[in-house]
């Protein structure tokens, strides 16, 4: 019997809002759910969704009231939270913390404090961040300070861990990379509409799906689903698409999203006079992509930085062939018979554009291949599969060696790599040795931080004893077969 | 000492009717009584000296009457029987102002506090006091009525618990040392002016009620438990025991009473969730939930 443990998933970016974080959360959670963990997630409060939330399939979400400043991002205020937060954690009876996202300050308070009352951390990194600018400075700075004493991190793709480990000052060893998945049921292309139990038993590769014949005449649709940001290149897109326009007779645009960019998207199809050939939608629905992804033949992703792009993973599903610059994570998420690269540049996206519409035409690539492709590459079970696999070994459960994968010849350096990890040791001088090295000046103000900490937390254990707070019951967990979910998923 | 934590008290008098009662109330012992006495009594020796430093006040002013024209009246025997009663009043108090603590007080209010103003402060703090020595025990009770309805009911002073509120029956009125005096002094105090005096209940009928849930919510730095009834046609719950907010174990006996009373057990399974069924048949037997600490 495998153990289970009772997670609290915190994070500032949670539903109703949409985005990656949050439904990467959820598709989390409700995994290990179906393993038989308990999952909660703690969030703050949004417009018409405050107090404590269940959601259908009983993940409980707790609202915490809060001040958002920007882009739902709560205002840090480092101690605050640490009264409700225990409350929480103690009501619930938490064993492990796990929080996400790098700019929510929710997330890095609840991991010190979650040390701080001894429990088990780990953080999941969803974003790449730069090194030179003020902000991200200060962001990795602060980023430094929580890393400093987490159990584990998890990133979303392998650049994404160098990014982190190089921002934080980690050791390798304690940074897993574990990437997103979709929900492949959810992007099926146009003509597998629907998936059947019956047709789900033969769906194999004995009996694939007919190739799409594209006369070299024959329309061929562009899709650019994008928040229309300055980092998802929606610059390059501007300038990209009345050339790849005029170089291609009969292909067409489609663009989803909304932000400051679109205005000059706009102005670009008036100048250009394409308003015939270029279509904006406006802002779209999470459930609504799929619908708009299948009108197309080919996916643009122009995007200037990204630690993984769920956005392709899920075109391709689609069933579209997918162009997209090469840049964070990216070139990790696809195989490459999938997608045509560029450089982050105008003419090189052209460029790409223009093979990938020459192959389509030439009909040289198998696009009616893809969703069966992707679905076995990318599964949630399988996240959450590998993320109990990290509680595991954080928790004790399965022994150093097996988890960090060291030799006894090796363990010089991994006693080192140990105290920096902070697997064993809760004492308070401990951790103070290891937020120490943080800085000349930023270790002792982090020290002073963690001490002041400490004396709250001894201060709400006499103010607010534990045996006041009401134990919540729990729901009939889930049971679960662990050897054939391995198995069938084809890990270790 | 005085108090303990919210702990229930469960009353069955017929199996369709019960009323759940959590109070901060401890069974009453005899140092309970004797302390309460000992409050009460200070309640009313604190009035009194109010009342007496009014009067000394008035002795030295101008406007007095007189002690002679006020001895002349009458002793305070005869006015009775003559049912004068402002006279009455005017030579008891005489009376006690010529004992030696109204001697004490007409010089505390003249020599220390010379001035009306600071007089009028004096007396309205003593008078706060009195009220806050009064708002010892909290009782807020749920009667549920099968086929008619809910009513809540919250009082935070077992003076007034016991002068408006005879239904709270075994737990509420046994609350109340010298019940009798508590009457007029709850409506003198009430009159006062700091409101709270009546207990504050609302009935809900039947077909009004959509459910009855046990919620929780942020409340200051804690997550709590609470009891609310939907009401149909209105935006906001009522909540059930609002000012005691009784921790989990209370709060889910009284959800599962609530349920089993209040709607009809269309099958076993119903009546045995509904708990407190059993009890409800011998008839007005009070059993209580002790809170564990």
């Amino acid at each position: 019997m495998a153990p289970t443990y009772n997670i609290a998933m915190v994070s500032d970016f949670f539903f109703p809002q949409p985005g990656g974080v949050e439904s990467h959360i959820y598709q989390l959670s409700t995994k290990l759910m179906d393993r038989g963990h308990k999952v909660i997630i703690i969030t703050h409060a949004y417009e018409g969704r405050t107090g404590v939330r269940y959601l259908t399939n009983g993940l409980k979400v707790y609202h915490v009231p809060f001040l958002v400043i920007y882009r739902s991002a709560s205002f840090p205020t480092v101690f605050s939270f640490f009264p409700i937060f225990r409350n929480i954690v103690l009501r619930e009876r938490i064993d492990i913390v796990h929080g996400h996202a790098s700019l929510s300050s929710m997330c890095h308070e609840a991991i010190l404090h979650a040390r701080t009352m001894g429990l088990r951390t780990v953080f999941t990194d969803h974003s790449l961040f730069g090194f030179a600018d003020a902000a991200s400075i200060l962001t990795n700075k602060l980023l430094k300070f929580t890393l400093s004493d987490v159990d584990h991190v998890i990133c979303v793709s392998h650049t994404c861990k160098e990014n982190t480990v190089l921002r934080a000052s980690l050791d390798p060893l304690m940074v897993s990379v574990i990437p997103n998945a979709v929900v492949a049921e959810n992007f099926r292309p146009l003509y597998n509409p629907a998936e059947t139990s019956s047709s789900a038993t033969h769906s194999f590769g004995q009996n694939p799906p007919p190739a799409r014949q594209l006369g070299p005449h024959d329309m061929i649709t562009i899709v650019v689903i994008s928040r229309l940001f300055y980092n998802k290149g929606t610059d390059l897109l501007t300038a990209a698409i009345p050339r790849i326009l005029e170089n291609h007779p009969n292909t067409r645009f489609i663009i989803a999203g909304s932000g400051p960019k679109s205005i000059d998207l706009e102005q670009m199809i008036e100048q250009n006079v394409l308003q015939d050939r270029v279509e904006m939608l406006g802002p779209v629905r999470h459930e609504e992509v799929r619908d708009v992804m299948v009108r197309g033949h080919i996916y643009l992703h122009p995007s200037l930085t990204e630690a993984f792009g769920t956005v392709i993973v899920e075109a391709a599903s689609c069933g579209l062939y997918v162009v997209c610059t090469q840049v964070g994570g990216i070139p990790e998420v696809l195989p490459s018979h999938m997608t045509v690269f560029a450089k982050p540049e105008e003419d090189d996206l052209v460029a790409a554009t223009g093979k990938a519409i020459a192959a389509l035409r030439a009909n040289k690539v198998r696009t009616e291949l893809f969703h069966e492709q992707v679905k076995t590459m990318y599964s949630w079970t399988n996240v959450a599969i590998r993320t109990e696999r990290v509680y595991n070994g954080i928790s004790g459960a399965i022994s150093e060696g097996e988890f960090y994968g060291y030799d006894a010849a090796n363990a010089a350096s991994w006693s080192a790599t140990r105290g920096r990890s902070g697997v064993q040791s809760f004492a308070l001088i401990d951790r103070l040795k290891r937020y120490y090295g943080c800085g000349i000046w930023a270790g002792k103000l982090f020290c002073l931080c963690v001490i002041v900490d400490y004396l709250i937390f001894l201060f709400l254990e006499l103010w607010f004893p534990r045996e006041k707070i009401d134990i919540c019951p729990d729901w009939p967990r889930k049971t679960i077969d662990n050897r054939k979910e391995m198995g069938k998923d084809g890990l270790r | 000492m005085l108090t303990t934590a919210p702990h229930l008290y469960i009353r069955r008098p017929s199996p369709t009717t019960a009323e759940f009662t959590v109070t901060t109330c401890p069974p009453l012992t005899l140092p309970l009584r004797l302390a309460l006495a000992c409050v009460h009594a200070a309640r009313l020796s604190l009035l009194l000296a109010i009342i007496l430093l009014l009067y000394g006040r008035w002795t030295a002013s101008p406007s007095f009457l007189g002690a002679e024209h006020i001895r002349a009246l009458g002793s305070p025997v005869s006015l009775l029987l003559a049912g004068d009663f402002p006279s009455l009043v005017l030579s008891v108090l005489q009376l006690l102002h010529a004992s030696a603590a109204g001697q004490v007080c007409a010089r505390a209010a003249t020599h220390l506090l010379p001035s009306w103003w600071g007089l009028a402060v004096l007396a309205g703090a003593l008078l706060y006091a009195t009220r806050a020595l009064g708002r010892i025990h909290t009782t807020e009770s749920l009667l549920v009525l099968r086929g008619l309805g809910i009513q809540t009911a919250s009082s935070y002073s077992s003076y007034n618990a016991n002068a408006t509120g005879s239904s709270s029956g075994s737990s509420g009125g046994s609350c109340v040392v010298g019940g009798g005096g508590g009457r007029w002094w709850g409506r003198i105090f009430g009159g006062g002016g700091a409101g709270g005096n009546a207990k504050e209940t609302r009935f809900i009928p039947t077909e009004k009620i959509q459910d009855v849930l046990i919620n929780e919510a942020f409340r200051g730095f804690e997550v709590r438990y609470y009891l609310v009834v939907v009401v149909e046609g209105e935006e906001e719950l009522v909540v059930v025991f609002p000012r005691l907010l009784p921790r989990r174990r209370i709060v889910e006996a009284v959800w599962r009473g609530v349920r089993g009373c209040l709607y009809e057990p269309d099958s076993s399974g119903v009546a045995a969730a509904g708990g407190g069924m059993g009890i409800g048949i011998g008839g007005g037997d009070v059993k209580s939930v002790d809170e564990k600490r």
